[in-house]
């Protein structure tokens, strides 16, 4: 017995000696392996949404061979769960145990909240594809998505331009849905819109629990509204668009935040989104070359085009290229965020944008799309620009 | 009352749905004395198998309701088999059993399935809305609530014009009794018990258009059938079944009266029945 403790010591010993030089390995010398941490929602809710952020990621390194900013790249994948308390031990293990020199990813802005501690004092730069809350310091945060406030905004004076008459404002009753909506009627009251809601403010629905909306479409019915603006996501899209199509506001148009139709919901609506009308920061129908390559390369081992969460980690991936290869030959947690502070442009499928000096999120253009009909399947087909919005 | 038409409507085909799953409930809680905590996962078999079957067609209806109740039914006896060992009466470990069941099958269909919840297709002619005094309602809800009345009325008449409807009832009132007349309790048992997962099936087949399947399925309506049992109490199908119109107008016609009270409007009316009902209970106890 004493004989298999020394030699299990011993094994332990010689394990930690070689941990140790492969950790001296990585933060010396020019073209050394980096590693970099990914987080993502790759079980529950969320999971579609945090395998497309894994796969737009991984697509970009395997266009590039592997490296990033001419370093070759070991990608760590961990899986967030379902909010904070299981994104915090992964990312923990991430920072702490990986000993990344970046962390991307990020489904949920509970999550993106959560994991601050955690690399704050390690001073790594995140470089967030999703969720993005509301942070006091963002010196090390990046974003390649949106600010949630910024979708409804961005459509606000279409809306008004084009609906004659009072616009019913609904969504789902929690912090994305309060922010989604709220983006839009600041934005609608500014360009003198008006909305049909009986007290003026949005009708926000219990969330997750609403399965049925007839209810709601009868309110929206006898408000005498002439348009709808909503945000859902999920499930919950999928029973709002499905009903709406054979409800007593099935005439009213539809104006929604892209995620009401995107990815793997609009296949699940079918016929029912027809038509509907959305905004987002990125359509696959886009025509520029970044796009094309992007579309072509994504399509070769998935069914469906790529969403806009795959395009903002393909992004994401984007970034850090280009930071890591202006960080010097010695790229290190601290040199790779100031690098990303002195990016400009970034061509990227969505088009031309750069990060916000003040907020470290895109300033970005957004897109009008319409539910059509593209060959046999409904796709969101781009019908025009929107504003460009970011500050 | 004219915007409050649809709703009304709606929630008479929300609240039959709820009767044809509760009446199950009650089946098993009634007449086996079984606390089934797992017979929301009845249901979720049902309507995961309509979403996995149905294609838009009419030939598929007939499957999904074959192969649903099938399933459902084969599950609710499996369930009075390994319930077997364990005593008439002992709730605590039948709900622990049960809903132990419940999380294990729920597992099992999410990684036959995938976790996202799944769209239910309906035949074609049915998939759109339909005029109703200048209302448009979808017609797959009206053709429901023609098929779900059509099931309670032959619900009711089976307990109470069938010869196995009056052993249900009084396997209700005394089970000593029935078994001293020479019926053998567990086939009374395990019958029960394959026609409560057999409803559950037939509702989740019929209603996944309506409640649809996904990982809260199960959840969802094991929590509404519990507090239709709660409301309607354990004897009579017409109790049920006021209990579970009440419940289905609640979720729809209250929320469009009052949408801000919405999250909470169930379960306050349900507090309301049960101070009401509990003080009733209490002053029987006393003068007894």
């Amino acid at each position: 017995m004493r004989i298999h403790k020394m030699t299990a010591a011993l094994i332990a010993l010689g394990l930690a000696a070689t941990g140790a030089t492969a950790c001296a390995d990585e933060s010396g010398g020019a073209g050394g392996t980096l590693k970099v941490g990914l987080l993502a929602s790759l079980s529950g809710t969320y999971q579609a949404i945090g395998t497309d952020i894994r796969d737009g990621f991984q697509l970009y390194l395997d266009m590039h061979g592997g490296k990033l900013g001419g370093h070759p790249v070991e990608l760590v994948v961990a899986d967030e769960g379902d909010g904070a308390p299981t994104a915090v031990p992964a990312a923990t293990k991430l920072v702490k145990q990986d000993r990344v020199v970046a962390l991307t990813g990020v489904v949920g802005g509970g999550s993106a909240a959560a994991i601050q501690p955690v690399i704050g004092p390690a001073k790594i730069p995140f470089i967030g594809s999703n969720g993005r809350p509301e942070l006091k310091d963002v010196s090390h945060v990046w974003h390649t998505s949106y600010l949630s406030q910024e979708t409804g905004a961005a459509i606000a004076q279409y809306v008004k331009d084009n609906v004659k008459g009072k616009v019913y404002a609904i969504g789902p009753d929690y912090q994305g849905g309060w922010d989604q909506l709220k983006g839009f009627t600041d934005a609608f009251a500014r360009a003198g819109g008006e909305l049909a809601n009986a007290d003026g403010k949005t009708l926000f629905t219990p969330f997750p629990a609403t399965k049925n909306f007839t209810p709601y479409f009868a309110q929206i019915k006898a408000s005498g509204a002439a348009a709808v603006y909503t945000f859902y996501a999920g499930a919950a899209a999928i029973d709002f668009v499905k009903q709406y199509a054979q409800s007593e506001v099935k005439d009213l148009p539809l104006y929604a935040a892209g995620f009401l139709t995107e990815g793997g919901v609009l296949n699940a609506q079918g016929d029912a989104a027809r038509n509907v009308y959305s905004v987002l920061n990125y359509s696959p129908d886009l025509d520029n070359a970044q796009n094309r390559e992007f579309v072509a390369a994504w399509k070769a081992d998935h069914d469906g085009p790529p969403t806009t969460y795959a395009m903002a980690s393909f992004d994401a991936a984007a970034v850090l290229d280009k930071a890591i290869g202006a960080a010097g030959d010695n790229p290190t947690a601290e040199t790779i965020n100031e690098a990303i502070a002195g990016l400009g442009q970034i061509e990227s499928p969505r088009g031309a944008w750069q990060f916000s000096k003040k907020t470290h999120s895109p300033v970005q253009k957004w897109y009008l799309r319409q539910v059509r009909q593209d060959g046999r399947a409904l796709s969101n087909t781009v019908v025009g620009d929107l504003a460009t919005v970011g500050e | 009352m004219d915007p409050y038409l649809i709703p009304a409507l709606d929630g008479v085909a929300y609240g039959l749905l709820l009767f044809v799953v509760a009446a199950g409930l009650v089946l098993s809680f009634g007449v086996a004395g079984i606390l089934n905590l797992a017979h929301g996962t009845l249901y979720a078999i049902g309507a995961y198998v309509a979403a996995w079957l149905a294609d838009g067609g009419w030939a598929a209806v007939p499957l999904a309701l074959v192969a649903g109740v099938a399933g459902a039914t084969a599950a609710g006896t499996a369930l009075a088999g390994l319930l077997t060992p364990v005593k008439r009466g002992d709730h605590l470990t039948q709900a622990l059993l049960t809903f132990g069941l419940a999380l294990a099958g729920g597992s099992l269909l999410v990684s036959a399935f995938g976790p996202e919840d799944l769209p239910v297709r309906v035949p074609a002619a049915l998939d759109r809305p339909i005029d109703l005094a200048g209302h448009s309602y979808a017609a797959y809800r009206l053709v429901f609530i023609v098929v779900a009345a059509v099931i309670a009325v032959g619900l009711y008449l089976a307990l109470t014009r069938t010869r196995a409807g009056m052993l249900v009832r009084a396997a209700v009132d005394d089970p000593q009794m029935v078994a001293c007349l020479g019926v053998n309790p567990t086939r009374v048992r395990v019958g029960v018990l394959a026609v409560s997962g057999a409803l559950a099936g037939l509702a989740g087949v019929l209603g996944a258009p309506i409640i649809g399947p996904g990982p809260s399925t199960a959840a969802t309506v094991l929590l509404l059938s519990l507090v239709v049992v709660v409301l309607g109490g354990l004897n009579s199908v017409v109790g049920t079944l006021v209990a579970a119109l009440a419940v289905g107008e609640i979720q729809t016609l209250g929320v469009a009266l009052l949408p801000t009270a919405a999250p909470f409007l169930l379960y306050a009316a349900m507090a309301l029945i049960l101070a009401a009902r509990a003080r009733g209970l209490l002053r029987r106890w006393s003068t007894a």
